[in-house]
């Protein structure tokens, strides 16, 4: 992934604000909250409304306790934990988010399936990690600000899963930005690895409130990042094979 | 005072050495200081030591009982509840070790290799182990060991998809939950041993908000040593479908290809289900009026059926009666009943424990009993297969509720396939 996506261009970033995404985002709250939906279910939009719904499967790692479970509850509108509980196995949770591209003002429905398995798990049971990985359109490596040991770490998974065939998408998070008073890691270390690595950094935080709001401005800027990059993946891919076609 | 009143304190800690592997707790209670632990263990090991098993004891502030599993594993259950019972903590230290054996295997506990590692094995357990600490307990399975039931309006077509659903991702075992509440499983699945059954049903709903799941489990009774994989999914909010699996099918396969082929045809059908929630058994079948709750046990397969919703009554019995109320009374007065009057394990053998010395002294077995108090009434009936125990308001008639509870059993029975 050579392409460097400045935020915001293939994407409307603060589209969720205005007036005309109304209905579209009311079509994935309920009681001005975030609605649920089962395996069975999704967003219901009015005919006249009615999108393409477009659906990933992304992988979320990093140490325990870096907050993977929090940080995919955050997003869904899921209450956060305030315990650590150890996820045992994998948990999936399907997050429904509308964007409207830059280019055509197309709307479309994301649906994003974040794959979470505890870290502990993974070293417990040998079929969990290529579950995850398995078919996995991006993943999203996390770190937690407050904890040293996880950003190093990051140097290795990201050494360990470059190898040729591992083309997939892949976006860093530090969590826990909240407690930016007591980072372990700097800015100036973080700008580095940004250049060092080419990929992408969210700053992030799963801070433990109420679900009583749908705070869709906490979760907006990773959504739309999110999706802005796997837009951008699709189209590179897509591009690639009319050109080979061509050949 | 150390000890809050309404507390629920749970020790663990190696029965060889004492070391505190965990603690959780309800209720408004602070962990336990050193001190205090290394005593409660002290005073069971010194009774080991003199061939003297010390299994409970009950003091002016509460109730202590003690087991050890697999001379591994100690468990200690402190209570300072009011009316907290033996049986209640007798179950809920079984509850907990099946938990363990659940998610890291027996080998583990059985064998402890390293103290420290399994100290943090065993953290991910405790979202488990809290589920049945929470108050108020959603079901009444913790407690009788028979698996909450939901009985559906269309049995056939629901178990029959469930059938297909589980062949088709190579798996024998397959249940379907809403909310935590068995609505149809596959005959494999009954044939679990009942606490196993329960407990699974517990896991299912503490795994809540996730669309799907792949979760590593032993079981406690059929397979303590080598894990299967219980792959869960939620079809609709409070709707799960589960099977237990070898190392195939993948979580993804099974998911994309199977999932909404069976269920989307189903869709209303469950949707049905979702609001018998709470009342658990069809609108069709009538109840007499008067009844604020029912607790139904089916004693040959082991299932359970607790009502407490959507009965013919006054405003003012559903305002005095919180859903959370009646629970607890039934559960209260099941444990009278079957700790004092029926057996509520017919081998007897390992009821004996549990019960208290008088009725020893009963030469032939109650089949019905009943409770007055100054705002409600209770009725437990019990036939060879069923123990039936309905909660009412206090304007029934005493006389009258032989006959109401006698004609509730009827009505489930014979119009439902309980
Ligand atoms: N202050 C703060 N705490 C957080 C944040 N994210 C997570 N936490 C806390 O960090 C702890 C661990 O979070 P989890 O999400 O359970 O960790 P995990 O990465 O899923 O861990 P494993 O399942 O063991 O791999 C919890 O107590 C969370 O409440 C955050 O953004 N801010
Ligand atoms: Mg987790």
């Amino acid at each position: 992934m050579s392409r460097r996506l400045v935020p915001g261009c293939l994407v409307l970033s603060d589209w969720y604000r205005s007036a005309e995404s109304k209905e579209f985002f009311s079509s994935i709250l309920y009681k001005n909250r975030r609605k649920h939906f089962g395996l069975l279910e999704g967003p219901a939009l009015p005919l006249k409304l009615s999108v393409d719904t477009v659906s990933y499967k992304i992988f979320v790692c990093g140490k325990s306790g870096v907050g993977k479970t929090a940080f995919v509850a955050k997003l869904a509108g899921l209450e956060v934990p305030s315990m650590h509980h150890e996820t045992t196995g994998i948990q999936t949770t399907v997050v429904f988010w509308p964007v409207k591209l830059r280019e055509n003002g197309r709307v479309l429905m994301f649906r994003l399936q974040f794959w979470d398995c505890g870290e502990n798990a993974i070293r417990r049971f040998d079929h969990l990690l290529p579950a995850c990985r398995d078919q996995a359109d991006a993943m999203l490596l996390l770190f937690s600000f407050t904890d040293r040991s996880s950003f190093d770490d990051l140097f290795n998974q990201l050494a360990r899963l470059s190898g040729p065939e591992n083309g997939m998408l892949k976006l860093v998070v530090g969590t826990k930005f909240d407690q930016f008073m007591h980072t372990d890691v700097t800015e100036k270390e973080l700008r580095e690895f940004q250049q060092a690595w080419a990929v992408p950094v969210f700053r992030f935080q799963s801070s433990v409130s109420g679900v009583s709001q749908p705070a869709l401005e906490d979760v907006a800027p990773l959504l739309n990042g999110l999706a802005e990059h796997l837009w951008n993946q699709d189209q590179l891919a897509v591009s690639l094979q009319t050109e080979v076609g061509v050949c | 005072m150390m000890f809050q009143a309404g507390a629920v304190q749970l020790l663990c800690l190696t029965a060889s050495s004492g070391v505190p592997l965990f603690c959780r707790g309800r209720g408004a209670c602070r962990q336990l200081p050193f001190s205090v632990i290394g005593s409660l263990n002290g005073v069971h090991m010194f009774g080991s030591s003199q061939d003297a098993q010390l299994s409970s004891t009950v003091t002016e502030w509460g109730r202590v009982l003690w087991r050890v599993y697999h001379e591994s594993i100690t468990l200690i259950a402190v209570s300072s509840e009011e009316g907290a019972s033996e049986l209640y903590l007798e179950r809920l230290l079984e509850n907990v070790f099946s938990c363990m054996v659940l998610i890291l295997g027996l080998d583990d506990l059985a064998n402890i290799k390293n103290v420290e590692r399994l100290k943090r094995d065993l953290r991910s357990c405790y979202k488990l182990i809290d589920s049945f600490l929470e108050v108020p307990n959603e079901d009444v399975g913790d407690l009788t060991h028979c698996a909450d039931c939901l009985i559906p309006q269309e049995p056939t077509i629901l178990q029959e998809c469930l059938d297909g659903f589980s062949q088709a991702a190579e798996s024998e075992f397959g249940c379907l939950l809403v909310d935590g509440k068995i609505v149809v499983a596959t005959e494999k699945w009954w044939r679990l041993a009942p606490q196993e059954v329960v407990l699974l049903s517990f896991l299912v709903r503490s795994l809540g908000g996730s669309s799907s799941r792949d979760y590593p489990v032993f079981l406690p009774q059929g397979s303590p040593n080598v894990p299967h994989r219980l792959l869960c999914f939620q079809l609709l909010a409070g709707v799960d479908v589960c099977v237990l699996c070898g190392p195939t099918p993948s979580l993804q396969k099974v998911e994309r290809e199977l999932v909404c082929r069976f269920w989307s045809p189903l869709i209303d059908c469950l949707r049905i289900c979702v609001r018998l929630k709470g009342r658990c058994f069809p609108g069709t079948v009538s109840i007499p009026q008067g009844i604020l709750g029912l607790l139904l046990i089916n004693r040959d397969n082991s299932r359970a059926l607790c009502s407490i919703q959507g009965f013919q009554e006054s405003a003012q019995s559903s305002a005095s009666f919180s859903q959370e109320r009646r629970r607890e009374l039934l559960r209260q007065f099941y444990t009278l009943a079957t700790t004092r009057y029926f057996l509520a394990e017919p081998q007897g053998e390992k009821h004996r424990a549990l019960t208290e010395e008088f009725q020893f002294g009963f030469t032939h077995e109650p089949v019905q009993c009943y409770l007055v108090t100054d705002d409600c009434k209770c009725f437990g009936i019990q036939t060879p297969q069923y123990q039936c125990f309905v909660l009412t308001t206090d304007s029934v008639p005493t006389f009258a509720l032989r006959s109401l509870a006698t004609r509730t059993l009827t009505a489930l029975t014979t119009q439902t396939a309980f």
